[in-house]
């Protein structure tokens, strides 16, 4: 694949969360409002990128045996490092995101693309993955959070945008309407999806 | 057998690496991150203590730990604003921590809802702004009243709870009451 397809299969074909369904637990949890759904994408796009490129770099070393310890490590250390970064210099949204900061360890997307990708690619490659993947997964927490936000809260980004006389949908920003959103949403793909290939 | 030893040393080498950053990066943040800490504090301070001077806020402590702390209006604390102490109980879903601030006649001057994880859009309320407001109405309720004898309607009392809250709204309520209540027996014992 072209170096440029390896960035683009993360944002649509082979995004994360609409078509590879990974990395779902976080996803539900924080995509009850925008401003959540974007620190959470960027947090992990990061983790990734970084994970990716240093897996990448030492991968020729690393025993296949221990390869998996290898990589939590490495992730978790990162994830360490955006954790204290984001309560030094961002509290507010530390707060808001909680425990799921330190649950990018065990966000699936993370350590998927480091065994399936960035453990047998070069640096470059791994870091356009990470890059891609990082991005599709956050640009679905924003698609997630806008729709969760706008319907449960009437707001965009803490912003109101609905009006006074507007009756929020509570169930949107609590975790069933986490469910109903991602249900339909994906649907929609895969019914994008069926169109394409029909008419193909 | 050689094997085991040459993998666990690769790996030990990896978490002291990994260890040793992650020492460095946590010193680099330390002082950041307490003062992110110290901030939260101060700003609660001054709201359940409106009037006193930033620097005129004295912890009094009994050992470590801080038992409560005594409000100036001047940094020569001479003029007595009031007491102000953290408030914390059990609610529907997490423990709410409220710093509250009260006067020498026992009379809430000042509050701020410090932390809590209750149901958002129900009991989450407790911190609700209203379009137009400064600050949430629920706690608003609480100023000029004497903080020992609070309780929420439903217990006969002039604190309006939340609809669907009552559990946060009540526990809101009952741990201010509490932590006045231990506020007076350590000021006597002072």
């Amino acid at each position: 694949m072209s170096a440029i397809k390896e960035f683009t299969k993360g944002l649509y074909s082979q995004n994360p969360v609409f078509k590879q369904a990974l990395g779902l637990c976080p996803t539900l949890a924080v995509s009850n409002s925008v401003q959540n759904g974007i620190g959470m994408g960027l947090a992990a796009t990061f983790v990734l990128i970084s994970s990716n490129v240093l897996v990448s770099l030492i991968r020729k070393a690393v025993p296949a045996k221990i390869r998996i310890p290898i990589y939590i490590v490495i992730i978790a250390s990162f994830v360490t490092v955006v954790d204290l970064s984001m309560a030094g210099f961002f509290p507010g949204l530390h707060k808001a995101l909680g425990i799921f900061v330190p649950l990018i360890v065990v966000n699936c997307i993370i350590l998927g693309r480091a065994e399936a990708f960035a453990g047998k690619n070069s640096v470059g490659l791994s870091f356009l993955d990470g890059l891609g993947m990082g991005l599709g997964f956050t640009m679905a927490l924003l698609i997630l959070g806008t729709i969760r936000e706008l319907l449960g809260n009437g707001s965009f980004f803490g912003i109101p945008v609905a009006g006074a006389s507007f009756e929020p949908m509570l169930i949107m920003i609590l975790p069933p309407g986490a469910f109903l959103t991602i249900g339909f949403v994906m649907a929609f793909f895969k019914w994008l999806e069926n169109r394409k290939a029909s008419h193909a | 057998m050689k094997d085991m030893v040459k993998l666990g040393g690769l790996l030990m080498l990896i978490t002291v690496i990994a260890a040793t950053a992650l020492a460095a990066v946590y010193k680099v943040t330390k002082p950041r991150i307490l003062e992110q800490k110290r901030l939260v504090l101060e700003r609660a301070l001054l709201l359940a203590l409106p009037g006193a001077d930033k620097t005129a806020i004295v912890p009094v402590k009994k050992g470590d730990q801080i038992l409560y702390y005594k409000g100036y209006a001047n940094p020569d604390t001479t003029k007595f604003v009031g007491y102000a102490f953290v408030a914390h109980g059990p609610g529907y879903s997490s423990v709410i921590e409220t710093m509250v601030g009260v006067d020498s006649t026992g009379k809430i001057i000042g509050l701020k809802v410090m932390s809590q994880t209750e149901t958002p859009g129900l009991g989450s309320r407790v911190e609700q702004i209203k379009h137009g407001a400064k600050t949430p109405w629920f706690q608003d309720q609480f100023r000029n009243r004497k903080a020992e004898k609070l309780a929420v309607d439903k217990d006969g009392g002039e604190i309006q709870s939340i609809t669907g809250a009552t559990i946060s709204s009540r526990a809101l309520t009952k741990s201010i009451v509490a932590g006045y209540k231990l506020l007076k027996k350590e000021i006597s014992q002072n």
